[in-house]
């Protein structure tokens, strides 16, 4: 990693850090509506963009991967010669 | 004094006076119609022509076509719908081929012709032209994909074409009105109308709602560069315009969009090309406006953010993508590559155009100071004021999927992801890079001054995007999502695969029905066919000398017994003399005397005469 990136990636992290304690500062002095349970927890957004993230990948991969992804020439073999692209 | 000039009437008369024009002079009037079209909608909007709200008609057969309703609904379509044309037409305004620009004015026109259509009939005209003028900018292409697909593509819209005027008529017999209104959808007494189906299918179909949305992914990134630019607003936009004024609040169409917004990230992590992906997240993002359509209720506060949340996040959504679909269509053009397997490290020729391509990506992602902050969060506002929460969990999700796919992979894996680049690269032409430059201005412009838009929107905007919390959650979720992406970006480079989706099953069909063609129907042909020459040539054999074949065909039947009754050895001579008997056929003819002949020209006209007195019986 060449020193530029790491000073961005320095920089990111501390953006993240910020709108983590942002969220916090929200929660308890700003007092937003409140529409579902999950909301009243102040890093709610964080926790759910890292795991929704994760599960995108790792599930659309694993439903790729056992079922829908398929050699570039699939729908040109004639029938019997398909095979898994993996 | 003319009371009303339809706007897609601009574009489509336009369109033929194109290839009377040369050189600049052709580039001028390509970029001078939208031009007068935003003059023209901008005069109407000030009542200049006639108030807004009054209806331009057209009687036709007997009835009054409606071919100019304008209303605030229509003209916040309408002036993305020219905006963006002016873009897109700058991005593909080095085309030489004419017929390209053609067939692009032809789709903008005929789309605002939908746009303004009062009445069912009028709507199906422009409907069906929109969907013919949109094929060829995907046969322009002229590759053997691109035909295929765009076939697949036409077939789809003929379907769709076909439920609608299907609808149209059931609906016109049973209420005997042609008016686009909203659709009967059953009720305390009565069923669901099978016309408002017909009618609803025909709309999902353009909307590219699963699991009839394999023809927007399948043709789309087959385009041509700039005509893939142009597919990429008109037909699904329109759609969610006449679901709008056709189907508002239908609870079946949240759920609908709900699970389009998340089926089309699903499928754009599998993605190896980069428009295909892009084409993809159309779907995901229309999720959006079909779930914000199914939420409209009327008369009730989140209904109208759903509305309201719906055609913003279309007028933004229109800028980004195109805005996306040039930055991929750049790429394509330059490097003649679309496979993120075969792409990688551009960032050292392509600058520019990764930054305009990332303006588009963080609006799409929905990062405050863009344009989609301020139209999404309005329809997942509206799903947390209606207390829908796992809407609102998946709309949140797709959000994430978004910013993984166009924000993140893309991007990574074209400009960087390798240290060297794959292959010699340049910036586009500088028409490209300015259509660009002003979409992605646009885009932003957008995103901090949102006022522009919400003003335009038909009910009263009560929502405040840049709220603390809002900034501060989208920003979380998007962060974090960064996060998970990095740790995992392994796993997310392209893999040389295509992905299998729904249109599988007519792809699938067609080969079977081709197969059964081939090989079942084809024996079953032959073999008939060998019968009936089996008979013909028996025939043919016979009369050439029926006593001898008589003859013949006795002896046969005599040596069929001997075998079975004799020796074999005197079967076998007498075989041996049929053998020669065949040989020498048909021999000398028997002569006939004349009496002879009479005899039997006699025999056939009794024949005659007994079928000539049975008959008249």
């Amino acid at each position: 990693m060449t020193g530029r990136m790491k000073s961005l990636f320095r920089v990111l992290y501390g953006c993240l850090f910020l709108s983590l304690v942002a969220g916090i500062w929200v929660h308890f002095y700003l007092h937003p509506e409140v529409h579902f349970f999950w909301e009243a927890f102040p890093a709610f957004s964080a926790l759910y963009g890292f795991i929704g993230c994760v599960v995108i990948i790792m599930g659309s991969k694993a439903i790729g991967h056992y079922w829908l992804q398929k050699r570039e020439d699939y729908y040109e073999k004639p029938k019997g010669k398909q095979r898994e692209g993996k | 004094m003319i009371d009303w000039f339809h706007p897609g009437l601009i574009y489509i008369l336009g369109a033929f006076l194109i290839p009377l024009f040369r050189g600049t002079i052709k580039k001028g009037y390509l970029l001078l119609l939208p031009v007068l079209a935003l003059i023209n909608l901008l005069l109407m909007s000030k009542g200049v022509f006639s108030p807004e709200g009054k209806e331009w008609i057209l009687p036709f057969l007997g009835y009054d076509l409606i071919l100019g309703r304008v209303d605030k609904l229509s003209m916040v379509f309408a002036y993305v719908f020219v905006i963006a044309s002016f873009c897109m037409m700058l991005y593909a305004i080095h085309i030489k081929e004419e017929g390209q620009h053609v067939a692009a004015y032809l789709y903008v026109g005929s789309t605002l012709g939908v746009v303004f259509a009062g009445d069912l009939f009028t709507l199906f005209f422009f409907w069906e032209v929109m969907a013919w003028s949109a094929l060829y900018l995907i046969w322009y292409r002229k590759t053997k994909a691109a035909y295929g697909a765009g076939l697949r593509y036409i077939l789809v819209h003929f379907f769709g074409g076909l439920c609608l005027l299907g609808g149209i008529l059931l609906h016109f017999h049973a209420t005997g009105s042609i008016a686009l209104e909203t659709f009967p959808w059953g009720g305390e007494s009565s069923g669901i109308p099978l016309s408002s189906v017909l009618i609803l299918l025909a709309f999902v179909i353009n909307a590219a709602v699963p699991p009839l949305h394999a023809w927007l992914s399948d043709a789309y990134p087959e385009a041509t560069v700039t005509g893939a630019v142009f597919l990429t607003a008109f037909t699904t936009k329109s759609a969610i315009y006449v679901l709008i004024r056709g189907f508002p609040g239908l609870e079946l169409l949240i759920w609908l969009g709900a699970i389009m917004a998340v089926y089309g990230v699903v499928f754009a992590v599998l993605e190896n090309d980069i428009r295909r992906l892009l084409a993809y997240h159309i779907i995901s993002q229309v999720g959006y406006m079909v779930a914000g359509v199914g939420m409209g209720v009327m008369g009730t506060a989140a209904g109208e953010m759903a509305i309201n949340g719906a055609m913003a996040h279309a007028f933004c959504h229109i800028l980004y993508k195109a805005l996306l679909f040039m930055g991929a269509g750049a790429v394509l053009e330059v490097t003649g590559r679309s496979k993120l397997t075969e792409l990688g490290g551009l960032y050292r020729y392509m600058p520019i155009t990764f930054h305009l391509y990332m303006v588009g990506a963080y609006s799409i992602s929905g990062f405050p100071l863009f344009n989609g902050f301020v139209s999404k969060t309005m329809v997942v506002q509206a799903s947390a004021m209606s207390h829908l929460p796992i809407i609102w969990l998946m709309l949140e999700g797709a959000s994430i999927g978004t910013f993984l796919h166009t924000g993140l992979k893309l991007p990574w894996g074209t400009w960087f992801a390798r240290e060297n680049p794959v292959c010699k690269a340049k910036e586009p032409p500088k028409n490209m890079l300015a259509a660009m430059g002003i979409t992605a201005f646009l885009c932003t412009f957008i995103g901090v001054y949102p006022k522009i838009i919400y003003d335009l929107l038909p009910y009263p905007v009560h929502y405040e995007p840049y709220a603390p919390a809002h900034v501060v959650s989208m920003s979380q979720l998007l962060g974090f999502t960064f996060i998970a992406f990095w740790l995992l970006r392994g796993k997310l480079y392209g893999e040389r695969t295509i992905t299998l989706d729904t249109d599988w099953f007519y792809r699938m069909a067609g080969k079977w029905v081709i197969w059964f063609c081939e090989k079942p129907l084809m024996t079953f042909a032959q073999f008939v066919d060998g019968k009936v020459m089996g008979v013909a040539g028996f025939f043919v054999w016979f009369s050439r000398n029926p006593a001898l074949a008589l003859h013949i065909k006795k002896e046969e039947a005599k040596l069929k017994v001997k075998r079975f009754m004799m020796s074999p050895k005197r079967a076998e001579e007498h075989a041996q003399v049929l053998v020669e008997k065949r040989k020498s056929y048909p021999g000398e003819l028997p002569k006939l005397t004349l009496g002879a002949s009479l005899v039997l020209i006699l025999l056939a006209f009794s024949l005659y005469l007994i079928l000539y007195l049975l008959m008249e019986r």
